[in-house]
């Protein structure tokens, strides 16, 4: 069903974080990461035993802290490690999903979008898909049709990112149609040719996006956005005309690893010991007490035992149709931690 | 303490105040904490305005006094010194700022200044702490203290500081109970003081999330039982002191009644649901005091999905019910044994005695009026495991009328996840009905209703967006129809001259059930259609079951022709030889279909002879 892959990427320093005197604590080798803890003594437990390091292990580490390196990773890499899949499987009929997570400031539009002279992943996709397209339309194997939308989640409400001022832009309904799968109801969709194209189109929506307080204490709401790239190929299966249509979803997800003040960040937190004060989440604890019987070892044979009213993630809902069935899902996440007193520690 | 300096000090003391209330958004955009800061500048002023802190003398710090959550959590009781005096007074003033400096450090993200402030504001009030001046404040800081360390992921810590909250807030309640003085009383001048029943009102409001914290951090530490007890607190203070959302409380009832149902806590989760019918009812008609988290423009159409989902968890209730007696009572062929019936219905007295104390036990939402009318909702419905059909078709009646009620908002376009499994599990209430039916005939139809319901759903699905919706149906569709054949069959025998028709009869429901297993068993090949080397972990028993029977229908099918019937066996052969080849080269799928492989083993031993006795007799023919 559904392979996922995560990967995690580490950025160099940033002159505030040099001027700062901040000191490196991360290591990677292969797939496994390291963080160091440099407030807990060597050969220490701290005082509430903590451990000095901690390892996690991903399908991918990427050490792009030192173009010096000989371990650097290069968007290039990045690219062909991890984007020549997602462009592989949308020509073999297959959904995609890639998701980048991380803090503001953690390096993440640099390894989605790049910057001038040195394209992220997603250019690099978008260049890959149009360029087999090119070459198999040449050939007259098959041809294409690209559409794009975008749309914005904020709140666990929708917003058609690349709609021109209507009355309807905000809080689009989310829906399902037997035949199309899980939907929103009026997103627009535009017609590509090229990366260009897409280009223009994703500047227009970025424009409109909710814009959240900068720095690093930022508790403001944060917003998911989900750049949709259909791509449908009509060919000839041995005479028989057939339509494949696959989708390519890239999640920018909203960055924080915490509740905000109305308890719905769209994210269910799982991990932490974080209490939430407000009884506006008390629906969600309930909840989470409810599914505890949920997972399910074979959701064909046993189906589920009790039915939990649908909170939030409107974004796993939207997504449904990449994260189950026929999909690859990859993600990167940028690493961003924050060690109490060193209040602006960062790195990624 | 001189006038003028007091009221000084009382005025910048609200103006802090107002400046912590402004929300951060309304800050400027690269300065968010900017109210904070200059709330936190005006509270060091009132402290220092207020004078150095008096002398403890009495108090030397404990040793672990960075906890001073230790008496209560040792179950020491608190002992009443009341706050006065000049020297007390100082005390809780001072407190009242560390308190408030506390907060807005934890606010601004310095836990540990934060931490430091809170810690301050105890000591200075440890004394006092269950007096009417100071408990309130106490348990606040000690609150806030509790979040502070789950903040940091030390849950111990966080527990000890809310139960010692818990534990002074019932000490008080027992031993004083009048409604203690708020915090922010204590900067007022004496006019602008508050009533009593606001004092109790906001009080109360602390004590409800005391319980509400205190539930979360159950949560963490897996004492699940224990988190949905003090959940269900939460909600019964709620609505005591009428601080509710009347559909958000009903969902929220409605949900904890599914934790119940997972734990067989059937007459909790009847007390809930119920609960949640009578106040989703009072949606639109009752002013409540809090404020409501929905956008205006949504409310009619989540009123629906919010009615249509309280319905689904009723659906839950009914079938999980009925499935939970039928697991009691079925025998190892999954037939009705009547022993362990006889053993079902001895136990029901006992559980009728019982009733009482356990409701005692129970967390009882309202009193008075809601009581009664939560009762009348759960007089409609049994709580006890049904024992026969009567009992059962009780409950299946209330399962189906929730049904339709969840249809009516889970339409099918819209909803098509959602609507398909409501369908689902009106198909499973009948299903588990069929168990308590005892007439053949009946329990043929009652299969037949849940085939006509679940067929149509497949034609119109996109088997790629719905895959894993496909092959449910699908499977169970065909395990309809074999269980359909399986009672045709078990009617034939007892009839003395089994005629054409329902031999007829039996082979159309054979080829149905072998059509739809093998849609499903299709529906895991690859692309190029080929069936996969190794099926994955999360298709491998249903796909095992499915080949299983398929191997048996063909065993079944009813022929004169000798010919076909050899086919016929062969092909039952060939699956039956599948089954136990693919579990000698995958030991994980053997663990898988125990029961079935033993069968397979023993079929595929026995039909090479009975075929060949099968060739035998044509040849002589």
């Amino acid at each position: 069903m559904a392979s996922v892959k995560v990967a995690v990427r580490v950025r160099p320093m940033n002159r505030r974080e040099k001027d700062l005197e901040a000191k490196f604590i991360i290591q990677m080798e292969k797939s496994k990461t390291t963080i160091t803890n440099l407030k807990i003594p060597e050969g220490g437990t701290g005082d509430s035993g903590r451990e000095r390091t901690k390892t996690f292990t991903y399908d991918f580490s990427f050490y792009s802290a030192d173009t010096k390196s000989p371990d650097y990773v290069s968007q290039e890499m990045v690219f062909k490690t991890l984007g020549t899949d997602v462009v592989k499987s949308a020509f073999e009929g297959y959904n995609a999903c890639v998701f980048a997570y991380g803090q503001t400031g953690s390096g993440k539009s640099y390894t989605m979008m790049g910057d001038s002279g040195d394209s992220g992943l997603i250019p690099r996709i978008c260049e890959g898909l149009f360029s087999r397209i090119n070459e198999t339309t040449r050939w007259d194997e098959a041809s294409f049709r690209t559409e794009v939308s975008y749309l914005e989640i904020y709140n666990e409400r929708v917003r058609d990112l690349l709609r021109r001022k209507s009355s309807k832009t905000f809080n689009l309904r989310v829906r399902e149609h037997p035949k199309e799968g899980p939907y929103v109801e009026d997103l627009s969709k535009h017609l590509v040719q090229n990366y260009g194209d897409v280009e223009e189109l994703m500047d227009a929506g970025n424009i409109n996006r909710t814009t959240a307080a900068t720095g690093m204490n930022d508790v403001s709401s944060r917003s998911h956005a989900i750049f949709t790239i259909k791509f449908t190929q009509a060919k000839f299966d041995s005479e028989m005309p057939c339509e494949t249509v696959s989708k390519i979803h890239l999640v920018d997800l909203a960055g924080s690893e915490r509740a905000d003040a109305t308890g719905a960040t769209g994210v269910r937190l799982k991990e932490g010991g974080n209490i939430n004060k407000s009884l506006v989440t008390l629906g969600n604890v309930i909840s989470a007490l409810a599914d505890l019987s949920q997972d399910a070892a074979n959701p064909l044979v046993k189906k589920k035992p009790v039915f939990v009213p649908y909170r939030d993630s409107v974004l796993t809902w939207l997504l449904k149709d990449s994260l189950g069935g026929n999909s690859k899902t990859i993600m990167i996440a940028s690493k961003n931690f924050k060690f109490f007193f060193f209040s602006i520690q960062c790195f990624v | 303490m001189a006038d003028a300096p007091w009221a000084e000090i009382r005025e910048k003391f609200q103006a802090a105040l107002a400046l912590s209330r402004v929300e951060l958004h309304k800050n400027p955009e690269k300065e968010p904490y900017k109210s904070k800061y200059s709330a936190r500048a005006l509270l060091e002023e009132v402290k220092a305005l207020l004078g150095p802190a008096p002398e403890d003398e009495d108090e030397r710090p404990q040793g672990d006094d960075s906890l001073g959550a230790g008496d209560h959590a040792l179950g020491l009781p608190a002992e009443l010194v009341e706050a006065e005096g000049p020297v007390a007074q100082g005390a809780v003033r001072r407190a009242v700022i560390e308190f408030h400096l506390g907060v807005n450090h934890i606010d601004t993200e310095e836990l540990s200044a934060g931490e430091e402030h809170l810690v301050k504001c105890l000591r200075l009030l440890r004394k006092y702490r269950l007096s009417h001046d100071c408990v309130s404040l106490y348990i606040q800081a000690q609150n806030n203290l509790g979040i502070l360390w789950s903040e940091r992921e030390e849950i111990e810590t966080a527990q000890a500081y809310l139960e010692s909250s818990e534990a002074l807030y019932n000490q008080y309640m027992k031993e004083i109970g009048s409604p203690p003085l708020d915090p922010t009383e204590h900067f007022l001048p004496e006019e602008e003081k508050l009533a009593e029943q606001e004092r109790s009102k906001r009080f109360e409001k602390v004590y409800t999330h005391n319980l509400y914290y205190l539930a979360q951090v159950y949560q963490h530490l897996e004492m699940f039982e224990k988190a949905a007890h003090y959940c269900h607190s939460t909600l019964k203070r709620q609505l005591e002191h009428n601080a509710y959302h009347p559909m958000e409380w009903a969902i929220n009832a409605a949900t904890l009644s599914q934790f119940y149902i997972n734990k067989q806590c059937f007459m909790e989760a009847r007390h809930c649901l119920s609960a949640a019918n009578v106040i989703f009812g009072q949606t639109g008609k009752i002013r409540t005091t809090e404020d409501t988290t929905e956008a205006e423009g949504d409310v009619p159409e989540l009123y629906h999905q919010r009615k249509g989902e309280i319905a689904r968890c009723w659906i839950k209730y009914c079938l999980t019910l009925m499935q939970n007696a039928q697991l009691s009572m079925q025998d190892n062929i999954g037939e009705l044994d009547l022993d362990k019936q006889s053993e079902l219905r001895a136990l029901r007295k006992k559980e009728l005695d019982e009733e009482e104390s356990v409701r005692k036990k129970a967390v009882q939402f309202g009193t008075g009026e809601l009581c009664d009318a939560i009762s009348a909702v759960e007089e409609k419905v049994s709580y006890l495991r049904p024992s026969d059909f009567e009992e059962a078709r009780e409950l299946f009646l209330m399962g189906q009328h929730y049904v339709f009620e969840a249809k009516e908002f889970f339409q099918i376009d819209g909803y098509v996840t959602d609507h398909i499994e409501v369908v689902q599990d009106h198909s499973a209430l009948f299903k588990v009905l069929a168990f308590f039916e005892t007439d053949m005939e009946r329990r043929c139809k009652m299969h037949k209703r849940r085939i006509a319901m679940l067929e149509p759903l497949i034609v119109d699905l996109n088997p790629q967006y719905y895959l894993l919706v496909n092959r449910q149906i699908q499977f169970e569709v065909a395990h309809a129809y074999y269980d359909m054949m399986d009672l045709k069959i078990a009617i034939a025998d007892k009839l003395r001259d089994p005629d054409s028709h329902i031999v007829k009869k039996i082979n159309s429901l054979n080829k149905s059930a072998l059509k739809y297993y093998q849609l499903f068993l299709d529906s895991l090949r690859d692309p190029n259609k080929v069936f996969p080397e190794h099926i994955g972990e999360d298709v491998l028993r249903p796909a095992m079951l499915a080949k299983f029977r398929v191997a048996r229908l063909y065993g079944k099918i009813i022929t004169a022709d000798p010919k076909k019937e050899l086919e016929n066996l062969a092909t039952s052969l060939e699956h039956y030889k599948f089954i136990v080849d693919y579990c000698e080269k995958h030991p994980e799928a053997a663990q898988e279909i125990e029961v079935e492989l033993e069968l397979s083993k023993e079929m595929v031993s026995l039909l090479p002879t009975k075929m060949e006795r099968f060739r035998t007799k044509m040849s002589l023919t």
